[in-house]
């Protein structure tokens, strides 16, 4: 029988960030900035609301954030932790599972 | 038009029970956030006034983020999570400071207290000598 997918939809910022951050370490524009890129821009938010997000997986330990001023501004770079590598692998995991599912079912016949 | 501020947002955090640092980190990353957007509108060739419509528009309304940040508990400030616990830890505290109290307003008012001290010590010395002196006058009469 198929796992229940609490992070089903709500997962989704959270997988693009931590597949993201797992490269490279980026401060919150570089984010939604990349995130734009990778989705082609299929997902659209808030800019803002990534902050929450980033803040909440710092909480839970999947990020640091180290603060660095870059020209006069003053950033603050966020980077996986071990802890949020294992999240991503979990989370990626879920998403391939759940998506061939959806695939599947929008390619099989149709019902009779 | 100003750049944003956030303060509703941060009077919305602040009653929404989300932790003082972390309001403050958030409205430093919203500000850089919104700065970069209208930086990048200008570059694209907006003038002042687009490049600050579009960087708002994208940035989102203060509404929608607070929404989203109160809706991450672990956000929330300690004795906000735990509103048992801190209510406790603020009982103990009581009763663990309250048998000092008396101590520690003597300290704080050491110059204060030596003052008064000594007023009344010359006060009772000079009612004292008065008192001897007219006991002793009407012993001799």
């Amino acid at each position: 029988m198929a796992q229940t997918n609490p992070p089903f939809m709500s997962g989704v910022p959270e997988l693009l960030v931590l597949r993201l951050l797992a490269d490279r370490e980026m401060y919150g524009y570089e984010i939604v900035k990349a995130v734009r890129l990778v989705t082609r821009e299929a997902i659209g938010v808030g800019e803002g609301v990534i902050y929450p997000v980033l803040h909440g997986l710092e909480e839970s330990g999947a990020l640091k954030a180290k603060r660095k001023a870059v020209n006069g501004r003053e950033r603050v770079y966020y980077t996986v932790t071990a802890k949020g590598q294992r999240r991503l692998d979990h989370l990626s995991e879920e998403w391939k599972r759940v998506s061939s599912g959806v695939n599947s079912a929008l390619g099989a016949p149709e019902h009779a | 038009m100003p750049s944003p501020q956030f303060e509703h947002l941060e009077l919305e955090l602040l009653h929404g029970g989300v932790a003082p640092v972390y309001v403050q980190r958030a409205l430093l990353e919203l500000r850089e956030h919104y700065a970069d957007l209208e930086s990048d509108a200008r570059a694209a060739g907006m003038s002042s006034d687009e490049a600050e419509c579009t960087a708002r528009a994208m940035l989102g309304s203060e509404q929608t983020i607070a929404s989203v940040i109160l809706a991450h508990p672990e956000l929330r400030a300690w004795s906000r999570r735990w509103p048992r616990a801190a209510l406790c830890l603020r009982l103990a505290l009581v009763v663990a400071t309250l048998p000092e109290a008396p101590v520690m307003f003597c300290i704080a008012r050491g110059p204060e207290i030596a003052r008064w001290t000594m007023a009344v010590g010359i006060a009772t010395l000079i009612v004292g000598s008065l008192w001897a002196y007219l006991n002793f006058l009407i012993m001799i009469g």
